[in-house]
C-alpha cells in the first residue's frame, strides 16, 4: 500500500516537473498572453471574486467592509419584496425570451440558408440590425404611447376594438408582454450570426449522401444532419441568448420607466442598479449580483447537457 | 477570348443522383427555361390587370367620398362604394401574393433539391417575408419620423410615411446641441478617442493572446481560454458594481481609462479569433519556425496577415459597443461624457423633444448598421469558426 502511494506520488512529482520543464521552455507564450490575462484578470475574474466576497459584508465605498454573514442574502429572500418580483418577472422574461430568441434564429437562419446570395445578405441585414441599433428601441415608446397619438391605441381604437386608450407603458398587466415583444425584437444577434455561418459551412456531401439513405423531407434532413453538425455554434448561441435573456436591464429602464408602476417591470439587474448605484449599498448588490451569476452559470451547464443530446 | 466548346457540364454525386430519381419518377422535373417565359409573360398580363382594377375602384372611392364629405351630388356609382373598396382590397392582396409567388419561381435557384417541397418553400418564403416586414418595421418608422415635420408627428390618425419631407429635426437638432453647456464637437471627439483607442488596444492585446491560446500548446492555456468561454456570459451589468469599485481603488473614476481598459480585455474578440485561428495550417508556423523567425514575427508577418477577416471581426464588435457605451456610472464630468450619453439627454427632453430624438435615434443606429453592412462577409466569414467545442 505504502509502496503504492509512493509510487503515485512520485509519479505526480514527475508529472509537475515535465509540466513546469514545458512552461520555461514555453515561456514567450506566457509573455504573449500576460497583458491581456492580466487585464482581465483586473476587469473579469476580480470583480467576480470580490463580488462574491462583498456579498457578505456590509460595504458603502465610504466606510471600509463589514463582515455579516449570510445576512445580505437572508435579507434578499425573507425581506425584500421586491427582489422577489424582481426574480419573478426576470425569469418570465428568461424563460420566454431566451428559448423562443434562440429557437427562432435558428430557424430564420435556417430558412434563409437556401436563399440567393443577395437575399440572404439582405435578410440577414434586416434580422441583425435591431440588435446592433443602439438605443432604437426608443420607438416602441411611441409606438405604444399610452395617449390616443400612440399608433397601437390609434389603430385599436379606429377599429373600435377599444373605447379609450390603454396605458401600455404604465399600467403593471400590459409592461412585461410589451417588455417581452421588444427583447424578442432584439434577439436575433451574435448568435445569429455564428448560426449562419455554420450552416453554410455544413459539409455539402453530407447532404447528399442522406439523399441515397432515404431522407424524405427537409425536417428529417434538419434533424438528422442539419444539428448535429452544428453542434459548436448551437452551444455557442446558448451562451449569447443565456446572456442576453438574464441581463435584461435597458428595454425596461427605458421604456417602463425607472422604478416602473408597482415594480412591475424590475428586473434583477434594475435591483442591482437600484442598490448599487442609487443607495450605495454595495455589499447588498453584489448579493444580488452574485445571484445572477450562479443562475446563469447553472443555467448554462443545463442547457450544454441537453444541446449535447440532440441527433443522437 | 477563347470559349471552350461542347465542354460538359460538370456533374456532381448529387446531379447523378437526382437524375436516376427523375427517372425512376421519384421527384419531379425543374422547371424548363422555355417555361418560364411563357410563365413571366402571363404574369406580367395578369398583374396589369389587377393593377387596373385597384387603380379605378381606387379613383372612384376617392371620388364618392370627397364628394360626400363636400355634401355635393353623390356620382351615379355610389351605392357600389363598398363594392369598390372589397375590389381594391381583394386586388391588392392577391397582387402581392402572386407578385410573391412569381418571384420565388423566377429567382429562387433552379437546381432545387430533391427532398423539397415546393408548397413547404413557398410557407417558409411567405413567413419570411412577413417577419422580415415586421422586424423592419421599427427601424424604418424610426427613420419616416425623424422626416416628419412636428404637425405630422401629431397626427391623429397617425401615418407612418411622411407626407412633406423636411430635414428640420437634424437641423433643430445642431441648433440645440450648438446651445448646450459643453460643445457638441466636445462628446464627439470623447466618442471617437475612446473608440479608437479601445479599438486599437483590444485587438493588438487579444491578438497576440489568441495566437498563442491557438497555435501553441502549454499548461494552463486551455483552461486560461475556458475561463474566458465563462465569461462571455459576464456582461457589464454583473461586473458593473465590484468594478466601480476597482475603479475608484486605481482612481480611474471620472478618467476616459475606466471604458478603455476594461475593452481592452473584452472576451468575445479573444474567443473570436482564437477560434479563427486554429483553422490557420500548423505547417505554415512550424516551417517558419524552422526558418529561425522569432515569435513576435510570425505573429506579426505571419499570422496576423492571414486573419484579416477576425480581426476585421474583432474591430467591428469593438466599435459597436465602445460607440454605444453611454458610461454614465464611472464619467461624471460634463466635458468627458460620451455622445450617446448627450443624445440620450435630448431624448430625454419629453414631448417638445419628439422630433429631435427621432432625429437622435437614426444618428446612434445608422453608425454599427452601416459598419455592418459593409463589413458583413468577413464577418461570417469570422463566425463559420465562432463553435464552442465539447
Amino acid at each position: 500500500m505504502k509502496s503504492l502511494a509512493g509510487k503515485y506520488l512520485s509519479m505526480k512529482r514527475e508529472q509537475m516537473h515535465y509540466g513546469w520543464q514545458k512552461a520555461k521552455r514555453m515561456k514567450t507564450c506566457y509573455l504573449f498572453l500576460a497583458p491581456y490575462a492580466i487585464l482581465f484578470f483586473t476587469f473579469f475574474i476580480l470583480p467576480i471574486a470580490s463580488s462574491i466576497y462583498f456579498s457578505f459584508t456590509y460595504y458603502n465605498i465610504l466606510e471600509a467592509p463589514k463582515f455579516v454573514g449570510l445576512q445580505n442574502y437572508i435579507n434578499l429572500v425573507l425581506q425584500d419584496e421586491v427582489f422577489l418580483t424582481a426574480v419573478r418577472n426576470t425569469l418570465v422574461i428568461a424563460v420566454i425570451t431566451g428559448p423562443i430568441g434562440y429557437i427562432l434564429s435558428f430557424l430564420f437562419a435556417w430558412f434563409i440558408n437556401e436563399l440567393p446570395r443577395w437575399m440572404r445578405t439582405l435578410a440577414v441585414v434586416v434580422f441583425y440590425a435591431p440588435s446592433i441599433a443602439g438605443n432604437a428601441f426608443y420607438v416602441f415608446s411611441i409606438l405604444f404611447r399610452g395617449d390616443v397619438y400612440g399608433y397601437l391605441n390609434a389603430i385599436l381604437m379606429q377599429f373600435a376594438l377599444i373605447d379609450r386608450p390603454i396605458l401600455w407603458l404604465l399600467d403593471p398587466n400590459y409592461m412585461l408582454p410589451v417588455i417581452i415583444i421588444v427583447i424578442l425584437w432584439m434577439s436575433m444577434g451574435t448568435g445569429f450570426l455564428s448560426f449562419v455561418a455554420g450552416l453554410q459551412g455544413v459539409d455539402k456531401s453530407m447532404y447528399e449522401a442522406g439523399y441515397v439513405d432515404g431522407i424524405r423531407n427537409r425536417w428529417q434532413e434538419l434533424y438528422y444532419i442539419t444539428l448535429p453538425s452544428m453542434k459548436p455554434m448551437l452551444l455557442f448561441g446558448a451562451v449569447m441568448s443565456i446572456t442576453s435573456a438574464f441581463n435584461v436591464c435597458d428595454v425596461p429602464r427605458a421604456l417602463a420607466g425607472y422604478p416602473s408602476t408597482d415594480y412591475a417591470a424590475r428586473t434583477i439587474v434594475t435591483h442591482l442598479f437600484d442598490y448599487g448605484f442609487s443607495r450605495f449599498e454595495m455589499g447588498y448588490a453584489s448579493a444580488i449580483a452574485t445571484v445572477l451569476f450562479l443562475v446563469m452559470i447553472l443555467c448554462n451547464k443545463a442547457i450544454q447537457n441537453m444541446l449535447r443530446k440532440v441527433g443522437t | 477570348m477563347t470559349q471552350p466548346i461542347n465542354k460538359p457540364a460538370r456533374k456532381t454525386r448529387g446531379d447523378l443522383l437526382r437524375e436516376q430519381m427523375i427517372l425512376r419518377g421519384e421527384i419531379i422535373q425543374d422547371q424548363e427555361p422555355a417555361g418560364q417565359k411563357k410563365f413571366l409573360i402571363v404574369s406580367i398580363i395578369l398583374l396589369l390587370v389587377l393593377a387596373a382594377i385597384v387603380a379605378f375602384s381606387w379613383i372612384r372611392v376617392d371620388l364618392i367620398e370627397s364628394q360626400s364629405l363636400q355634401g355635393l351630388e353623390l356620382p351615379r356609382d355610389a351605392e357600389y362604394a363598398s363594392f369598390y373598396k372589397l375590389a381594391q382590397f381583394l386586388g391588392i392582396v392577391c397582387g402581392a401574393c402572386y407578385l410573391f409567388y412569381a418571384g420565388i419561381r423566377l429567382l429562387a435557384p433552379r437546381r432545387r433539391k430533391p427532398n423539397r417541397s415546393i408548397w413547404g418553400d413557398l410557407g417558409i418564403y411567405f413567413m419570411l417575408a412577413v417577419v422580415a416586414v415586421a422586424m423592419a418595421f421599427p427601424l424604418v418608422f424610426s427613420i419616416m419620423s425623424s422626416l416628419k415635420p412636428l404637425d405630422e408627428l401629431f397626427r391623429f390618425p397617425p401615418r407612418v410615411f411622411p407626407q412633406h419631407v423636411t430635414l428640420d429635426n437634424f437641423s433643430d437638432l445642431f441648433v440645440t446641441l450648438s446651445q448646450s453647456y459643453v460643445p457638441f464637437s466636445r462628446y464627439l471627439v470623447n466618442t471617437v478617442f475612446i473608440t479608437f483607442v479601445g479599438t486599437a488596444g483590444h485587438l493588438l492585446i487579444a491578438s497576440m493572446a489568441a495566437f498563442v491560446l491557438a497555435k501553441y500548446d502549454f499548461p494552463g492555456g486551455k483552461t486560461f481560454f475556458n475561463i474566458v468561454v465563462t465569461a462571455l456570459m459576464f456582461s457589464g451589468y454583473v461586473t458593473g458594481i465590484p468594478n466601480y469599485v476597482i475603479m475608484s481603488k486605481l482612481h480611474m473614476i471620472d478618467t476616459y481609462w475606466a471604458i478603455i481598459l476594461p475593452a481592452f480585455a473584452a472576451p468575445i474578440g479573444l474567443f473570436l479569433m482564437k477560434q479563427f485561428m486554429e483553422g490557420l495550417p500548423t505547417a505554415l508556423i512550424e516551417a517558419a519556425h524552422l526558418d529561425g523567425a522569432s515569435e513576435m514575427r510570425i505573429f506579426w508577418s505571419i499570422v496576423m496577415p492571414n486573419v484579416k477577416p477576425a480581426w476585421l471581426t474583432a474591430i467591428i464588435f469593438s466599435v459597436q459597443s465602445l460607440w454605444n457605451t453611454n458610461a454614465a456610472t464611472v464619467i461624471y464630468s460634463e466635458s468627458k461624457k460620451t455622445l450617446v450619453y448627450a443624445l440620450q439627454q435630448i431624448q430625454a427632453g419629453g414631448v417638445a423633444r419628439t422630433g429631435q430624438a427621432a432625429a437622435v435615434t437614426v444618428i446612434v443606429m445608422l453608425v454599427p448598421i452601416t459598419i455592418f453592412i459593409l463589413s458583413q462577409s468577413q464577418i461570417l466569414e469570422t463566425m463559420a469558426s465562432s463553435g464552442l467545442k465539447d
